[in-house]
């Protein structure tokens, strides 16, 4: 309160006694101002005995140890410096992965039935609820255009990424935001015969498309997914209902 | 959900009058680089050329422009961008030509493609720009981007790394088979003085066209004077001489459409048409105009100017335009008039029209 000048003091006192009486303005000036109390620690409880003291700290204890029992999920920077959902250098192989796509065409296969050679709305639910760990993907439409024509096998299905490890056994991180992935399936029993007609576009996410090119070739069914839609954990899409958004940037 | 209609920016064309002396021509050595030979290379695809001498002056032209050269030629064919990019084409006509192809399509509305120097160039709507994955600059009006920005990419083929194998020819490739893969109509231009023995294009079956000049002869038409006043007292000479550039301009642009407006004894009502020829002369002379039109290159405009004046007694007067392919929505080309007024042998006028786009 001494640092400010006697200039200033007068300026605090001349406002109060614009708007006070003379009396009331001294009042106000020496009480809430020049004689302010400050709190150095205001917010800190009265002091306390030994004996409270003592109990306090027993309760604090007892809480972090219950606290430390509770099993928690790791933090992402926990994650990160643990590296435990990293794939490691001697695993970032293209060929180690190639079982596992066999075994997600199988799964794919068995879930979508009849429907891969038909594709439309009943397959477009079954495929947004699948999983996509070890789908042979292509990116082929970015806002940022670098990662378009990126192909290989998922290795990581994230909330926001897809990791995917290319032919060159390099891992790739692609951003599912602003990014249409492309996954093919083929039928294994080459049915000739009838094609069936175009694309729906279902439920906002997934465009189905059953595509046959020579009759003696199988049938391989293609469909893309706009990663905008898509920003959910696998675990969480089981369940989840799309809905079709319209979309600002297609 | 309520589109409402994206608004479109129309700006007018602009045109540059400037007036100056040009430097000795050596024909051995054709000049580039100072002004009115500078502007008539930098125009990328000359659609029409047009050239008016008075009509003593037509026997030296038609010796030396309409017998003693051959005719541009250029060829119309389906391709995709994918078979210019691999194939004996790339390699014959890229690599050790020198082509000019343009795509059909406007600029601000369709996927256009052109190949100028070596350097080719895709304007691309969003959509194609973002599933070709090739990195591109954003091309139009910065403010009205909006939701549907466009974008060009730029390429130079003729760099050794734009081959087979390297990664930067690749994804052009892979962009030409999946995003770019439309065969679309191209104008093609081979400006070298050679074709590759077996030549690639016939595999696309394209048809030739020859730009023959067409010459309209003895046409009687009122001139007014062509050599700009600048020591008139009575405006001032800025004023003066945008008036004459104007007026000039105007008759120049009327001969080339082949008006009847200008020409001797014409006699229209002034309701109809209140247009006066300047100046005070009412005989009449003969004039004859030459014109080409097809996808010609800029070079052979310039070659063209260069035999032009060495062809004509110097106190002779001419004028020679070419004018380019419209780029935007909007139609309008850029342009290049350049007039010799009579008695000045270096002195010329050009008057250049740039379209906004």
């Amino acid at each position: 309160m001494e640092a400010k000048g006697k200039k200033d003091q007068s300026v605090a006192a001349a406002l109060l006694a614009r708007a006070h009486t003379p009396d009331e303005a001294n009042r106000i000036f020496t009480e809430k101002i020049q004689h302010r109390p400050l709190f150095l620690t205001p917010s800190s409880p009265p002091p306390s005995d030994a004996r409270a003291a003592r109990q306090r700290e027993r309760e604090k204890k007892k809480q972090q140890r219950k606290k430390a029992l509770k099993p928690k999920p790791l933090s992402a920077a926990q994650r990160r410096k643990l590296g435990l959902y990293d794939v490691p250098r001697e695993g970032q192989k293209y060929a180690l992965f190639e079982p596992l796509h066999n075994l997600w065409l199988g799964y794919i296969r068995e879930i979508l039935g009849g429907e891969i050679y038909t594709g439309g709305e009943g397959a477009a639910a079954k495929l947004t609820s699948a999983d996509y760990h070890g789908a042979g993907v292509e990116v082929v439409r970015s806002g940022c255009v670098s990662r378009v024509g990126i192909k290989g096998i998922v290795v990581k299905d994230s909330k926001f990424a897809f990791d995917i490890v290319t032919k060159k056994n390099t891992l790739k991180l692609v951003p599912k935001e602003g990014t249409v992935f492309r996954f093919e399936v083929p039928a294994v029993d080459a049915r000739g015969g009838s094609r069936a007609p175009g694309a729906e576009d279902a439920k906002g996410a997934a465009a189905a498309t059953p595509e046959q090119h020579e009759t003696d070739r199988p049938q391989n069914m293609v469909f893309e997914i706009h990663g905008d839609q898509f920003q959910f954990r696998s675990a969480d899409r089981a369940n989840k209902k799309f809905r079709v958004h319209f979309s600002k940037k297609l | 959900m309520l589109s409402l209609p994206t608004p479109s920016l129309y700006q007018a064309s602009k045109c540059f009058v400037t007036h100056g002396v040009m430097s000795h021509l050596d024909p051995n050595q054709p000049p580039s680089k100072s002004k009115p030979w500078s502007t008539l290379t930098s125009q990328d695809f000359v659609n029409r050329a047009d050239l008016i001498v008075p009509q003593e002056a037509y026997d030296a032209i038609h010796a030396k422009l309409v017998e003693g050269r051959r005719a541009p030629e250029f060829k119309r064919v389906v391709m995709s961008l994918h078979d210019i990019l691999t194939s004996e084409f790339f390699v014959e006509y890229i690599k050790k030509g020198d082509i000019l192809m343009l795509s059909e399509g406007r600029r601000d509305i369709d996927n256009v493609f052109s190949l100028e120097s070596g350097i080719l160039a895709l304007f691309l709507d969003k959509e194609a720009y973002e599933r070709a994955g090739l990195v591109g600059k954003p091309h139009g009006v910065k403010g009205r981007r909006g939701l549907k920005p466009r974008w060009i990419v730029q390429l130079d083929l003729t760099n050794p790394s734009m081959s087979r194998g390297h990664k930067g020819f690749d994804r052009l490739v892979y962009a030409s088979k999946n995003a770019l893969n439309a065969s679309t109509v191209w104008l093609f231009c081979n400006m070298a003085s050679t074709t590759p023995d077996p030549d690639p294009l016939s595999q696309h079956f394209p048809s030739g066209y020859t730009c023959n000049p067409r010459v309209m002869r003895d046409v009687s038409v009122i001139i007014p004077p062509l050599n700009p006043q600048l020591d008139s007292t009575i405006l001032g000479p800025i004023e003066d001489f945008e008036s004459f550039a104007t007026e000039i301009y105007e008759w120049l642009s009327l001969v080339r459409l082949q008006s009847p407006r200008i020409q001797l004894g014409d006699q229209i009502d002034p309701y109809l048409c209140r247009y006066q020829i300047p100046g005070p002369s009412e005989q009449g002379s003969k004039i004859c105009k030459i014109s080409w039109q097809g996808f010609i290159s800029p070079s052979w405009a310039r070659e063209i100017l260069v035999d032009v004046i060495s062809a004509l007694p110097s106190k002779t007067w001419f004028s020679f335009s070419t004018t380019t392919f419209s780029k935007g929505m909007a139609g309008d080309n850029s342009e290049c008039t350049i007039l010799r007024p009579p008695g000045s042998p270096g002195e010329y006028i050009m008057w250049e029209v740039k379209a906004h786009e």
